[in-house]
């Protein structure tokens, strides 16, 4: 937190970008090119939505972000993460400074909703005594505290996204990446998800959401950049499809 | 630091209830290839025992021919205690001889038919106490060399011979037997662990995903491989505990001292071969497996 307020606030140095691509290119093992010559800078505390068809390298990019694949050609940084030069032992950090959520929720159906949570705490070895309090924080910031003792097959779809919003914040991650976060649910509980998000980024966390949902795209009037076949064919506040 | 070993403990415990069929196989197996080498030490070190006790009285016992000058056999006696392997000659008269045969029987409760013969039938002999067993070669040659004085060479050559080859044996056989059910072993645990990275490799994909470092993902699952080896050699040295006074009662019978006894030093020795081996079994194992089903620590 120290770190993340001296960096915004230090009076002679530009902030740094929360996200940053120069460049990017990702070309698959097995030829196929998914990302083209991507640049992408994403100031940090903004809220950007990333469009496109099915198969225009949004999933992609958010790998290449995690450092779950490496780009072929291009500079990626995260914060003061340089992502794409990093040792691989310092990937966990990187992991820790972004919280991510998917469409399939990635929850073990054995935990409860508490226990699911603190497992991201468990496993980044924090101190048993701090867990509990952690824990009740952001499932309090979700509004899953009533539901902290059942498993993930008791919840509803939304309430299974939201624990792992939780869990995905537990770690008070700068930027916040959901990929295709709505994509299991219906507009109703969509609706509830995006607000969720957008009061994460009312906190102070930068937010990257892949999607496919133009209804609310096109009525939150946020940054949104658009990818085709690996290319960002737009960049722009507001409007899904483009009304070039 | 603690903390972590507690995590990595919690979680190999965890693991190993899942996955109780395959953990309870490995284990068992672990047992089994452990209470064969336990048995091999055991027999080696009493047949060790056993050898060592006839080398001990490793002598050789030359009878010389009635009538033998003096002077022969002094020079004979000589040069034999010029040799490097003779601890020791000594002479026995003809009447000495018969004196100890005599006492002999007298032990035994037999009846002293010497008495009967009226004459000495017994020659006179050099006892020749050797530092080495197996170094008759040289000695016997020099007991032969002087025409006319040693009539007959009694050894134990033979029977020093073939325990020394049994034991040989034993343990090359029981060394091939204890390596291949060692492998055995090995190959069931790696599976028992594989089994485990896949019960668990939704959590290793979460666990990955929310910046657990390579160490939280990899040494619960070493520990599990531990586990089923410190497992195994425990209930090994729980069965061993249980055979230790029939074991040395047996060996008692065939007249050999074996330290199994707690305190004793077989027994210290096993209990630390045994355990020792049963956790680096485990562990090796579950560390290949790690490798083969986890990739090295630098893929992500
Ligand atoms: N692991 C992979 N290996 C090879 N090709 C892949 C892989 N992942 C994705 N692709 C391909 O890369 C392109 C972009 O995919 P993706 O990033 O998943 O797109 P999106 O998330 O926008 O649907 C697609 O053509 C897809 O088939
Ligand atoms: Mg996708």
């Amino acid at each position: 937190m120290i770190a993340v307020l001296d960096e915004a606030h230090a009076p002679d140095a530009k902030p740094r970008p929360a996200v940053d691509l120069r460049d990017v290119s990702k070309v698959y093992a097995n030829g196929r090119q998914a990302l083209a010559e991507v640049d992408l800078t994403i100031p940090a505390g903004d809220f950007v939505f990333l469009v496109g068809p099915s198969g225009a390298g949004k999933s992609t990019l958010i790998r290449l972000l995690l450092r779950d694949e490496l780009p072929t050609t291009g500079l990626i940084r995260v914060g003061s993460y340089e992502v794409s030069a990093m040792r691989s032992r310092d990937v966990p950090r990187l992991r820790r400074h972004i919280g991510t959520v998917f469409q399939d929720f990635k929850l073990l159906p054995r935990k409860t909703v508490r226990e699911n949570v603190a497992f991201a705490l468990e496993v980044t070895g924090s101190p048993r005594r701090l867990v509990s309090t952690a824990v009740d924080r952001v499932l309090e910031l979700v509004g899953l505290t009533a539901q902290a003792e059942q498993r993930p097959a008791q919840l509803s779809g939304g309430e299974q996204q939201r624990t792992a919003i939780a869990r995905a914040m537990v770690h008070q991650p700068r930027v916040f990446i959901a990929d295709e976060p709505t994509g299991n649910l219906d507009p109703l509980i969509s609706w509830e998800i995006i607000r969720l998000l957008l009061h994460i980024n009312d906190l102070g966390t930068t937010v990257l959401m892949a999607t496919h949902n133009a209804e609310v795209v096109t009525a939150l009037r946020k940054r949104v950049v658009a990818l085709d076949e690996g290319r960002v064919v737009r960049d722009a506040v507001g409007g899904y499809h483009g009304s070039h | 630091m603690i903390g972590f070993l507690a995590f990595a403990a919690r979680r190999a415990a965890e693991g190993l209830w899942r996955n109780r069929v395959m953990s309870l196989a490995a284990t068992i197996t672990m047992v089994l290839m452990l209470v064969l080498l336990a048995s091999l030490m055991i027999i080696l070190s009493g047949m060790q025992a056993g050898l060592a006790l006839i080398e001990s009285r490793v002598e050789m016992r030359a009878e010389l021919f009635d009538g033998v000058a003096q002077e022969r056999v002094e020079e004979l006696t000589r040069q034999l205690t010029a040799l490097p392997e003779v601890a020791q000659v000594s002479y026995v008269s003809k009447d000495e001889a018969l004196r100890r045969f005599r006492a002999q029987l007298a032990a035994g409760g037999h009846e002293d038919l010497t008495e009967v013969v009226g004459a000495n039938p017994l020659p006179a002999q050099l006892v020749v106490r050797l530092r080495d067993p197996k170094s008759f070669g040289s000695v016997r040659q020099t007991l032969a060399s002087p025409a006319g004085v040693v009539s007959r060479i009694v050894d134990q050559q033979s029977s020093v011979d073939r325990l020394v080859s049994i034991t040989s044996w034993l343990r090359v056989v029981g060394l091939i037997i204890i390596a291949l059910v060692g492998l055995t072993v090995l190959l069931i645990v790696v599976n028992s662990i594989r089994m485990a990275v896949m019960s668990r490799s939704d959590e290793i994909e979460i666990m990955r995903l929310v910046g657990a470092s390579d160490a939280f993902v990899r040494w619960p699952l070493i520990f599990e491989g531990v586990i089923i080896g410190a497992l195994g050699a425990l209930v090994t040295l729980g069965l061993l505990s249980l055979a230790a006074g029939p074991i040395s009662q047996l060996a008692g019978i065939i007249a050999v001292d074996l330290p199994v006894a707690s305190g004793g030093r077989l027994a210290t020795d096993l209990i630390l071969v045994i355990s020792g081996v049963g956790v680096m079994l485990g562990g090796l194992g579950a560390w290949i497996s790690v490798r083969a089903y986890l990739g090295s620590p630098q893929a992500r």
